[in-house]
């Protein structure tokens, strides 16, 4: 039995009076890749940053390999072995592409011209884009520079916001070979996907979410082949 | 002392109009003027000029301050078209200074630093020099209310709600069908008119005015009303105006009581008193005094 | 235009280049212009001049002292004033700001009257260079302020805390997911900006004269060189500087002199209406 490295329990977050998560519960073991998927407005990208702290939560807990981080500010959190990568704005635009990655070992600058060196390994593109503002890269590489950002320090967790959202159909299947790459290095992924059925493909278990809470859970396949999810959130019938 | 309060009166009337004018522009329409002092140098200067170097009469000249203002208004409105709020707040602070500008140094037309001396006053010879202060003060007055009343019908017209839309956001109300460009000029140009006003009123009150009164910190004050008021409520914007007057003034007797403090240091404490005002306000009760009852959704 | 008038226009682009800047980078992190530059400039040269003349510093030491001091004043107003109101409109801070030039101006004007004052140094005859004059202050000036945009340009780019100062006018969000503490970064924006500004009281002590509204005066013009370089850019804001300096200096020409300060506004207008995102710059400043 792996590891679980994240585990949120009753977990429950919102903005002001409003709440959009309830009571979630979730399991991320070692190694492996879970997605989230559900209708828009769901609470999907609101969970994603109550677990980074970027929203605070309400009640509940999240612990990281054990250790309680929830209501910890953002930087406290990013020093835990976490990495999220937000869905938009998700690069320092006026920062050069290498500066960008810099950023991504603040908390362990000792680390970060080995980390980039790894970095550029795993994305060659980006190594002639370096000295580029970010803010001129086409979509898809920005989206490998947030990538990056977030590989630097090896996170043993990474925290995906629909890491295909805007690419072309090229870009997508690319991003997704590289979520599987970086999970087979042993990198657990928490994803959330509009794109159900790819992002299903990719994972191993799925998380179905409709108006805050789980809805469903199960592996990937089972969701893939349930009509059940395929009638209400995939819009396709298997 | 009873002729204190008169003068004083008076003065927080002025300022309750200039008051009524900004909450209509940015409180209720969301438009940023700092160039206030100008408008309202505008306003004594072209009243003050018109009737003291062209013996144009009281009862034109005023209008034609008021005139002014509005005509100042929609030009300045157009500015708003394209810039950000925060920008155009630094425009309008140099459209005020550059008038305070023209004003200090064109001398010999507006005398300049040396002062314009305005004889003619609204029915001055009808009015002994007795009752003439009191008279004043009602005049002022009556013009407060006119003031309060055309912005009170505004806010609460179906125009009204437009403003607000815009003042919320521009783009919603534009793709709503409303010509925001239009009703920002003429919000604008209707606060200006009544700045142009507080201006000839103030002209004919002292009958001497010099660029020195029209500086920034005039713009500063009014702003100060209308945040300390409540933006968007006309009547919390006369509590303000009327606060940060009595305040104004009513730290001079500070001075009265102790011999420690020449005039200058206590104009200085005054403007420390009134800045702290500001702040204290904002952090205890960031909407204002009496703030703006939240609006309901239409309903048609 | 003659060289002297140049010669001016150079002293003046000097001396506003480097609060230019530090506005800039202010503006980057807290997203509002920020009025009290004139107060904390006047707190410069105030600090300065007690330093220098009753104290009896010598000059250099009673301007690192006036940065010092400034340095805690615009530390001090960003924690007790600006930081408890984060969340307020531009608009509110603006009014804010423009309270906190008054305050400070007027606590100032309270302990020292509106004399006119100078520093304490001996009088130097200016140097004939082409037939234009130029004192040794200026030249002064004028190194200093080359030699303070070079240490900020290798203090941005060069730089841990540049990279994260940076970052964090960028996206603050970003910065804090990465594990920036924008709360640190700003202070130490905030104070590296306040020096900048003390040193900016003492160069117009220098140059111009010692008076409350000595800050105030420079403000328009600051504004005008940074929105001219492009706002958030500090390195436009030094271009900016220029420009303003030399239409300061053309408006001689065709205007009395008593313009001169009108030209700053008529800078930002036109140059907002034509191209909001500064000559320089990419960030937009129109909505």
């Amino acid at each position: 039995m792996p590891e679980t490295v994240l585990a949120a329990e009753s977990l429950t977050s919102g903005y002001g009076k409003a709440v959009i998560c309830q009571d979630v519960s979730l399991a991320l073991a070692e190694g492996e890749i879970t997605c989230v998927i559900g209708p828009n407005g769901a609470g999907k990208s609101t969970l994603l940053k109550t677990i980074a702290g970027v929203v605070r939560p309400m009640s509940g807990s999240v612990r990281i390999a054990g250790r309680e981080i929830a209501g910890l500010p953002a930087p406290r959190i990013a020093r835990s072995g976490m990495a999220y990568v937000p869905q938009e704005a998700n690069v320092f635009r006026q920062l050069t592409t290498h500066e960008n990655l810099t950023m991504g070992a603040w908390t362990d600058p000792g680390r970060a011209e080995a980390a980039c060196a790894r970095v550029y390994g795993m994305f060659p593109d980006l190594k002639p884009l370096r000295r580029v503002r970010a803010g001129n890269l086409s979509g898809g590489q920005r989206q490998m520079v947030a990538f990056g950002m977030a590989m630097m320090l090896e996170p043993r967790v990474l925290l995906l916001d629909e890491p295909s959202a805007g690419l072309s159909p090229l870009m997508v299947r690319h991003m997704f070979d590289i979520v599987r790459r970086v999970n087979a290095d042993g990198v657990a992924i928490l994803m959330v996907e509009q794109n159900a059925i790819e992002g299903l493909r990719v994972a191993h278990r799925g998380i179905v979410m409709a108006a805050g809470r789980v809805a469903l859970e199960g592996t990937a396949g089972a969701l893939l082949d349930s009509s059940e999810v395929s009638e209400l959130y995939l819009g396709t019938r298997a | 002392m009873s002729a204190y309060l008169v003068s004083m009166g008076t003065f927080v009337g002025f300022f309750m109009i200039l008051a009524l004018a900004l909450n209509l522009q940015w409180g209720i329409t969301g438009m940023v003027n700092f160039g206030i002092a100008g408008f309202y140098a505008l306003g004594a200067y072209t009243s003050g000029l018109l009737s003291a170097k062209l013996g144009v009469p009281v009862g034109l000249a005023i209008p034609a301050a008021c005139l002014a203002g509005l005509v100042m208004g929609a030009a300045v409105a157009l500015l708003s078209v394209r810039l950000r709020e925060d920008f155009l707040a630094i425009v309008t602070l140099g459209v005020g200074e550059v008038i305070r500008l023209i004003v200090l140094n064109e001398d010999q037309i507006t005398e300049g630093p040396r002062g314009l001396r305005i004889e003619a006053r609204p029915f001055g010879e009808m009015i002994g020099p007795d009752l003439y202060p009191l008279f004043y003060l009602g005049l002022v007055a009556a013009c407060v209310l006119l003031t309060y009343a055309v912005c009170e019908a505004i806010r609460r017209a179906p125009m009204g709600r437009t403003l607000r839309a815009i003042r919320e956001d521009d783009v919603v109300a534009e793709v709503l069908g409303k010509n925001v460009l239009l009703h920002r000029v003429q919000i604008f140009a209707v606060g200006g008119f009544f700045m142009g006003l507080a201006g000839a009123l103030y002209a004919h009150y002292v009958q001497n005015i010099s660029p020195e009164v029209f500086m920034p910190v005039v713009a500063m004050f009014i702003w100060m009303s209308v945040i300390v008021g409540g933006a968007g409520n006309n009547r919390g914007i006369l509590l303000g105006a009327g606060a940060v007057m009595v305040f104004l003034e009513g730290t001079r007797f500070v001075g009265d009581f102790t011999d420690a403090l020449d005039a200058e240091k206590m104009s200085a404490l005054r403007i420390i008193a009134i800045g702290l005002l500001l702040i204290v306000t904002l952090r205890l009760r960031p909407r204002g005094l009496l703030p703006e009852r939240k609006f309901k959704a239409p309903s048609d | 235009m003659s060289l002297q008038m140049i010669v001016n226009a150079l002293v003046n682009a000097a001396l506003i280049a480097p609060p230019a800047m530090a506005f800039s980078l202010l503006f980057g992190i807290l997203r509002f212009p920020n009025f009290a530059i004139g107060g904390y400039i006047t707190v410069g040269a105030f600090a300065a001049f007690t330093l220098n003349v009753p104290l009896g510093l010598p000059l250099p030491l009673a301007a690192a002292g006036a940065m010092a001091v400034t340095a805690l004043v615009v530390w001090g107003a960003h924690v007790l004033v600006f930081r408890p109101m984060e969340g307020q409109s531009a608009i509110t801070l603006l009014v804010v700001s423009i309270a906190v030039t008054l305050i400070l101006e007027n606590v100032i004007r309270l302990f020292y009257s509106a004399d006119v004052r100078g520093f304490d140094i001996p009088l130097q005859r200016p140097w004939k260079v082409f037939g234009a004059h130029i004192t040794p202050e200026q030249v002064e000036i004028i190194g200093w302020s080359l030699a303070i945009g070079v240490m900020l340009h290798l203090l941005l780019a060069h730089t841990r805390i540049g990279r994260a100062m940076r970052a964090v006018a960028d996206n603050p969000m970003l910065a804090a997911i990465r594990g920036v503490n924008a709360g640190r970064v700003t202070a130490f924006t905030t104070a590296i900006c306040g020096a900048l500004f003390g040193l900016t009281g003492v160069f117009a002590g220098l140059d111009l004269v010692i008076e409350p509204l000595v800050g105030w005066n420079l403000t328009i013009p600051i504004f005008a060189a940074a929105i001219l370089g492009g706002i958030g850019s500090p390195y436009g804001a030094i271009l900016g500087a220029l420009l303003v300096g030399l239409a300061e200096e053309a408006t001689i020409l065709v205007l009395p002199s008593t313009y001169k300060i009108a030209v700053g506004f008529v800078i930002i207008a036109v140059l907002l209406l034509v191209r909001p995102q500064g000559l320089f710059g990419t960030a937009e400043i129109k909505k």
